[in-house]
């Protein structure tokens, strides 16, 4: 017996380490309701010290590494290469003051939003609390598309926090140390955020393929996606707020393992490949700092005179519309106070009868029998759609949301969808 | 069979190295292949190399027992594990049979010879991502788009990196 321990001595050791890591790997996965295999989202207590362990080992010298490397690029931009900086100062500085002027202007679109939202009943989140973070390292695999940062648990971040850049969402929070974290990024395979395409509306679930591109997966064939539509975040999965921007559409592929299915392919509005800096989204809330809402006082100073003249001009316009012969029903029922028209767009202000709901905006009669004819009826929309709208069954959303609230796309009102429609 | 007998072994001369060089090179491949895809930047998509199974490789292949080659193998899969958000053990196992494998080939084949050192460390290359696709896809049955592809380009820049790297490290050898 001693004799085989010794002479197959190499072969039990590799059984046995091989054994021991077979088992390991059995105890990290587990399986769905659906009977396929899954990651555990959550790590075991032992898994995650392992990835501490690790992560502790090869943090500091990457930390060390990456400030090297920013010191050289720091005495080569702040101290060797300023030529023509007065320059760019006085560029930059006029840039500042037409920049202030616009987002007091923008400030003002946010203000209305967010009135209109709460007219049907949104809650809408802004970003209240951002933490800026540098990126020292990845996994350095490509089938494991995740990135470490310099910012961990001790400067307030916890897992499944948002991860965004200037240009559009990165990806998630997935583990949380004490001085540094790792993001997932939203083109490796295992990520998934909920999306949502600007203009057709159309709802997915957004993750990496085996070429590390972005792509929205399993959605029904739709001719009217085309490439160079905008991707947006769609809030459903509770992660990435609404609105953010994702990319673009690049191409639409057919799924090859399902009939009639089309995989959108998105070039990611983040320079995935190129992020130095990047900001965690520590927690959202609904807020102005005191700066803006100083410069939203002043915007609306000097728009007074003319919000005036609009809101005169909104009125005489709904004056007229009640006079119109035949649009009228006097024995409709009343609208909703939330009912926003349904040709609305977005970015434009809000009709009058969305602002001033109280001076009885008309009330219009369906046709009897939709016709081609009419805009917007026929086949678009069914003589009942006064009824609210199909709560969203999209994969991504969670049932405890409010289908109302995920009916409505970020930055803007989905008014197709949230008011109840009128014929004109 | 005779390749796995531990009584089976040519007369090989012992690679030794500092203790310094047997702690920091693993460790730096690991650090390396951590950091450098990313400093790359767009370039990084084309980082084809896996430093810890060229690191592995030269030092199995200079080892007289098949067990230290494995040993290091696991540690250095096992690490690069923890450092991506994948099971830990998937490349524990790819690298674990690669080191093993080295070290079996070392004790086997004139591992003084540059040329085929590079070849053993192409196959070997292969073989490892081969393995992790073997243990991702069909031993824990999760879904992984991968292409031969990527791991031929990866196979090809090990080659190209242990042309430099394996005399380099030749240099640190602790002559008698």
């Amino acid at each position: 017996m001693e004799s085989f321990f010794a002479r197959y001595r190499d072969l039990i050791v590799l059984l046995a380490i091989l054994l021991a890591q077979v088992i390991g790997l059995a105890m990290q996965v587990r399986q769905t309701a659906a009977g396929t295999n899954t990651l555990d989202p959550q790590d075991g207590s032992g898994v995650r010290l392992i990835r501490l362990w690790a992560n502790a080992l090869v943090s500091p010298p990457e930390k060390v590494i990456h400030a090297a490397k920013m010191g050289t690029e720091r005495l080569w931009l702040d101290y060797l290469d300023l030529r023509h900086v007065r320059e760019q100062n006085q560029e930059l500085q006029k840039t500042i003051d037409r920049l202030r002027l616009e987002q007091a202007a923008l400030l003002e679109d946010a203000r209305q939003g967010q009135r209109l939202q709460s007219l049907v009943d949104f809650q809408q989140k802004y970003i209240y609390k951002t933490v800026a973070a540098q990126t020292i390292g990845s996994s350095g695999s490509d089938l494991s598309r995740v990135f470490y940062i310099d910012k961990g648990s001790a400067d307030g971040l916890g897992r499944d926090m948002a991860v965004i850049t200037a240009d559009g969402i990165v990806g998630k929070v997935r583990d949380v140390f004490p001085h540094s974290a790792q993001v997932l990024v939203i083109n490796d395979q295992t990520s998934g955020a909920g999306v949502i395409l600007e203009t057709t509306r159309i709802r997915g679930i957004l993750r990496g393929n085996a070429l590390g591109q972005p792509q929205i997966v399993g959605i029904l064939y739709d001719q009217r996606i085309q490439p160079g539509e905008k991707v947006l975040t769609a809030g459903g999965d509770l992660i990435f707020p609404r609105g953010l921007p994702v990319g673009v559409v690049e191409k639409v592929v057919r799924d090859p393992e399902r009939e009639n299915f089309i995989d959108v392919v998105v070039k990611p509005a983040a320079h995935l490949d190129r992020l130095d800096e990047v900001l965690v989204i520590t927690s959202t809330a609904p807020r102005f700092s005191s700066e803006q809402q100083q410069d939203l006082a002043t915007s609306e100073q000097l728009m007074g005179p003319e919000a005036e003249a609009m809101k005169e001009q909104k009125k005489a316009s709904a004056i007229m519309a009640e006079r119109l012969p035949g649009l009228t029903d006097p024995n409709a029922p009343a609208v909703n106070q939330g009912a926003i028209p349904a040709n609305a767009q977005p970015g434009q202000n809000p009709p009058a009868a969305a602002a001033i709901p109280e001076q009885g905006q008309p009330k219009l009669l369906h046709p009897q029998h939709p016709d081609r004819f009419t805009p917007g009826t026929a086949a678009e929309i069914p003589p009942d759609s006064d009824a609210a709208p199909a709560p969203d069954t999209s994969p991504e959303t969670p049932p405890s949301v409010n289908p109302k609230s995920q009916q409505n796309a970020p930055g803007q009102t989905d008014t197709q969808q949230a008011a109840p429609r009128r014929n004109p | 069979m005779s390749v796995l007998d531990a009584d089976f072994r040519r007369n090989l001369e012992i690679r030794r190295y500092p203790m310094l060089v047997y702690a920091l090179v693993p460790l730096a491949a690991l650090v390396l292949q951590a950091w450098l895809p990313w400093v790359l930047g767009r370039f990084g998509r084309y980082a084809w190399f896996d430093l810890p199974v060229v690191v592995t490789v030269y030092f199995a292949l200079g080892r007289p027992t098949p067990i230290q080659g494995t040993i290091m193998g696991a540690a250095m899969g096992l690490f690069e594990d923890a450092l991506s958000h994948h099971p830990i053990g998937i490349n524990g196992v790819a690298k674990t049979v690669v080191g093993f494998v080295a070290a079996s080939a070392g004790t086997r084949f004139d591992v003084e010879d540059h040329t085929i050192r590079l070849i053993l460390n192409f196959l070997l290359s292969l073989l490892s991502g081969a393995m992790y696709v073997f243990v991702y896809r069909i031993l824990l049955g999760l879904d992984l788009e991968w292409t031969w592809f990527t791991e031929l380009f990866k196979a090809i820049g090990n080659s190209i990196i242990a042309v430099a790297l394996f005399p380099a490290l030749d240099s640190l050898q602790i002559r008698d």
